[in-house]
């Protein structure tokens, strides 16, 4: 009962629900900006051990994140977490060249997936503040999304993490492109 | 006194025993071939069934009397749980992982070498999910080691009963070895992570776990040294850092600590008395100083401020718990460990905690179970949770306890509390099944495992319902039932019951749910009184003791079942008397039942019935196929086997019986219960119970004078032996005053009481 009310609140004020999965390589920046979403404060913080989730609401959408942390020998366990995903946060650290092809080879391998075909990509081009970082259209060539992302809608997104720069657009992004599941 | 023994045993005694154990060990063996294990070696099992039998025959039941009164004057031998020159070790392994913020979790070392298996999945578990999120946890999982190499302990028992004549026999334990009926036992490791905020390091946090490795499910004693040892590894991370608590915990002495029975130790856990068989460790004492030629060491319990030093031979406070020190890093570290250990229990858990978790939503806001599931609500939609919990694990389904946020400490006890709670100490195979803590990146192995107990901090799990059955949610204290779960297939026990209870009260025939609100399986009542005792805070013991009454009463339920529907039940361990008619053994009617005392056939009818479902779920389990080897192997060598105590206690007990009835009863007690072992089954019998020897020293009051007299005799008995006298005690004046007044009739009749023969 309390849930059906809640759903049809939902309708009548246009609040969704949305379950985004937020990877990428390790130390690219995700657990931050999982906490930047949500406390809004810049947070240090330490390699994750297992995952982290949270939820967040913005702009009458129910965000719910998963960050999976990004070390390569426990990249296999991504996959779990893929179904049910309506939206991937792919974040990339744009300073680091020498990855982005490693970044490639996964981001390819997730939204390749069965599970993840209907899923939104949302590729944070992160760590803008740091000079000589690769630019958003730098970062889709690299990522050769106009190939490998055919099939999804994507954007990529400039971002900073610790000043919270794009993330919000980012969501809002996601939130306007979503196409509720019916219930 | 050694093997003589089973010499001087009467020579027809052995022989009918044999044939008896052969015949429950090949009922056993019948019903085994019906479940093929998937995992378990059929091939071990067959080999350790059959030795029951010839031990029993070798050694047990000399002259009665006589065996009694030399263990009140000679003070046999007492053995250690733990002896000194055992070559197992305490501790087997110590381990340290880190999480290597290029490679995630890395084993650093293993000492004295590798543990062996997969180092990179142990150093996964040794580090759990959000360890990142909390300076401090607890792990605990299991290694399932050397699968088909027989431990050192294993070995060495083994050839002692090869050997024959061995010097087992020279105690009069009436068991015991735990055999290992489903493989060597499993390695407990429990597990320290800390995470150090450190600024000099890249990302700015060093993460590290170390872990013991025992076989001693006792692990939880370990804490503190863990603690300290950690601690010194963040400050000096190398192998010798591992080796000196390596050689701490294995120089830890606990071979004071007396051996007991099977029936000795289920007294122990149902009995509060803190001095119980302190003899016995008195005689460890006495037995050391001898020993160690009798260097005069003064017998003082330990004071609480200064812990025993070292090697001083202090007594136990509570003898519910063996107290020790270990020497570590310069600091003694106090420990304790339970004297009287059930099977399936593990580490420190609490019942009470975990029955609370999920008691209390129940109650302020219950929330009906969708959806039903014949095994799982057995009182319907508002089954209480426990119940349903309970059921799962006894119908072996894939059971996850979930707590998201939580210390991964926290969903571990919950899985040992759930085993231990579900095996009562008495069913085994839950333990092997369980998964105190995992996470993702074992899901592929976990759901290999059908059955499994699984603790887990990460939240995908919830919503994956094709991944488990049931999941218990820690943070809510809600339970729920999978919409995957598999319906149990159709089966002749319900059927039966079906009709049986559609005629018995009319019912559409619609089984159990029939009789809803009136709580036909007395579940809700039971979980009643639990809860009051939870509340007027009885205690742990008190709960666990409960939970073990009413696993104890399920399993006689199952066997009168499967009786009535199926003709026959190994869960039966009583021979059926046919094959074991020799003339002494015609028992009179009044005494030559078995298994569980219904008032009236109707309330039999109704109570199975509403069993029946999970009776059918819980057939074709491990813990079921578990319970028929151990009964027919305990069987083997419990020393009563010709009535079944604990069925005619409850005749007395439950039913109103003519005074010939009662005297066949009383007497049968009186001319079979002799012996220390007699008399430690007939007390474990009792035990169990709330009402101790009450309803046997009824047989004070009986109209017949020898009934009086043979009830005053056993009681006597029953005074010497060291645990029976707390069962006298509690009895009360009223009852005591009566034992007086028979005993002085006696005495005054025979001229003196020490003549009597």
């Amino acid at each position: 009962m309390g849930g059906s009310i809640s759903k049809m609140m939902a309708k009548i004020f246009g609040s969704k629900e949305m379950r985004l999965l937020m990877l990428g390589l390790d130390a690219a920046g995700k657990t931050t900006i999982l906490y930047k979403l949500k406390l809004d404060t810049d947070v240090t913080t330490i390699p994750t051990v297992g995952f982290n989730v949270e939820t967040v609401t913005y702009k009458n959408t129910k965000f719910n994140v998963w960050d999976v942390g990004g070390q390569d020998k426990i990249r296999p366990l991504w996959r779990h977490y893929y179904s049910g995903t309506q939206g991937l946060i792919f974040v990339i650290d744009s300073n680091d060249r020498d990855r982005i092809e490693e970044a490639r080879t996964e981001l390819g391998r997730i939204i390749g997936d069965r599970e993840m075909k209907d899923a939104l990509l949302l590729v944070f081009a992160n760590k803008q503040d740091i000079p000589g970082a690769m630019k958003p259209n730098e970062v889709s060539d690299a990522l050769d999304l106009n190939n490998t992302a055919r099939n999804h809608i994507w954007k990529v997104e400039p971002s900073c993490a610790t000043s919270g720069e794009g993330i919000f657009e980012g969501l809002h992004w996601l939130s306007n492109n979503v196409k509720l599941p019916p219930k | 006194m050694t093997s003589t023994a089973g010499v001087r045993a009467s020579p027809s005694l052995p022989t009918t025993q044999n044939s008896a154990s052969t015949t429950s060990d090949v009922t056993a063996h019948k019903q085994w071939h019906r479940y093929t294990p998937s995992q378990e070696s059929s091939v071990s099992l067959t080999a350790t069934l059959s030795q029951p039998s010839s031990r029993a025959a070798s050694h047990r039941y000399s002259n009665p009397s006589q065996d009694h009164t030399q263990w009140q004057k000679q003070r046999r031998p007492v053995r250690s749980q733990y002896p000194a020159d055992s070559t197992e070790k305490h501790v087997e392994y110590i381990l340290v992982a880190s999480f290597d913020i290029d490679r995630g979790s890395v084993m650093e070392h293993q000492y004295p070498g590798p543990v062996g298996g997969d180092e990179h999945m142990l150093a996964e578990l040794m580090l759990p999910d959000q360890t990142h999120l909390r300076q401090q946890d607890w792990t605990i999982f299991f290694l399932h080691k050397d699968a088909d190499e027989e431990t050192p302990r294993h070995k060495q028992r083994r050839k002692l009963r090869e050997n024959g004549g061995d010097e087992e026999n020279g105690y009069d334990d009436d068991d015991d070895d735990d055999e290992y009926l489903d493989g060597p036992p499993l390695v407990y490791v429990l597990n320290l992570v800390n995470t150090k905020q450190d600024n000099t390091v890249k990302r700015g946090a060093v993460v590290k776990a170390m872990a013991v490795c025992t076989r001693h499910p006792f692990l939880h004693i370990y804490k503190p040294l863990l603690l300290l040892a950690l601690e010194q590894y963040f400050a000096n991370p190398t192998v010798p850092t591992l080796a000196n608590l390596y050689n701490a915990v294995n120089n830890m002495d606990i071979s004071l600590m007396p051996r007991l029975s099977s029936f000795e130790r289920s007294i122990m856990q149902s009995t509060e008395a803190k001095d119980l068989f302190l003899e016995r460790f008195e005689a460890m004492v006495s037995q050391r100083m001898a020993d160690t030629n009798g260097k005069p060491l003064p017998l003082t319990a330990p004071s609480p401020g200064a812990p025993s030093a070292g090697r001083g031979y202090g007594l136990p406070k509570d003898t519910h718990e063996f107290e020790s020190v270990v020497h570590y890093a310069n600091v003694p570290v106090p420990i304790k460990i339970p004297t009287a250990l059930s099977p399936e229990t593990v580490g420190n858990f609490s019942l009470v905690k975990l029955i609370t978790t999920f008691s209390t939503p129940h109650a302020t806001n219950p929330q009906p179970f969708s959806p039903l599931h014949p095994h799982l609500t057995t009182a319907g939609a508002t089954t209480h949770p426990i119940m349903v919990l309970l059921n799962a694990l006894l119908t072996q389904k894939r059971v996850i306890f979930l707590g998201h946020n939580l210390p991964s400490s926290e969903v571990a006890e919950a899985v040992l509390g759930a085993c231990a709670l579900t095996s009562g100490g008495l069913l085994r195979g839950f333990t092997r099944h369980a998964f105190p803590y995992t996470d993702l990146t074992k899901i592929d192995d976990l759901l290999q495992v059908p059955g499994f107990i699984a603790g887990v901090t990460n939240p995908a799990f919830a919503h994956k319902t094709e991944w488990w059955d049931v999941l218990c949610d820690l943070p809510t204290g809600r339970i729920r039932i999978s919409n995957r779960i598999e319906a149990p297939p159709i089966n002749e026990g319900t059927a039966f019951f079906q009709g049986a209870i559609g005629a018995a009260n009319g019912s559409n025939g619609s089984g159990v749910n029939a009789a809803a609100g009136s709580d036909p399986t007395g579940d809700a009542a039971f979980m009643s009184s639990v809860l009051a005792s939870i509340q007027e805070r009885h205690g742990e013991n008190a709960i666990r003791v409960k939970f073990r009454r009413w696993v104890v009463k399920f399993t006689s339920l199952a066997a009168a079942f499967e009786e009535t529907v199926y003709g026959a039940s190994s869960l039966q361990a009583h021979k059926d008397h046919s094959a074991y008619g020799s003339a002494e053994n015609d028992l009179h009617p009044d005494v030559s039942g078995h298994g569980y005392v219904w008032p009236t056939q109707q309330a039999k009818i109704v109570e199975l019935a509403a069993n029946a479902n999970r009776i059918e779920g819980w057939r074709n389990t491990r813990s079921y196929y578990n319970f028929i080897q151990d009964l027919a192997s305990h069987y083997a060598r419990q020393p009563v086997k010709s009535i079944d105590l604990q069925y005619l206690h409850d005749k007395l007990a439950k039913l109103r019986l003519t005074t010939e009835q009662s005297a066949h009863i009383y007497l049968a007690f009186a001319s079979v219960v002799h012996t220390r072992a007699e008399i430690s089954q007939l007390l474990s019998v009792v035990a169990l119970g709330p009402s101790g020897l009450f309803f046997i020293a009824q047989g004070l009051f009986h109209p017949r004078l020898n009934v009086r007299e043979e009830t005053c005799a056993l009681l006597e008995r029953i005074c010497d032996h060291d645990a029976g006298r707390y069962f006298w005690t509690a009895l009360g004046r009223f009852i005591q005053m009566g034992f007086d007044r028979v005993k002085n009739t006696r005495d005054a009749r025979t001229g003196d009481g020490s003549d009597k023969t």
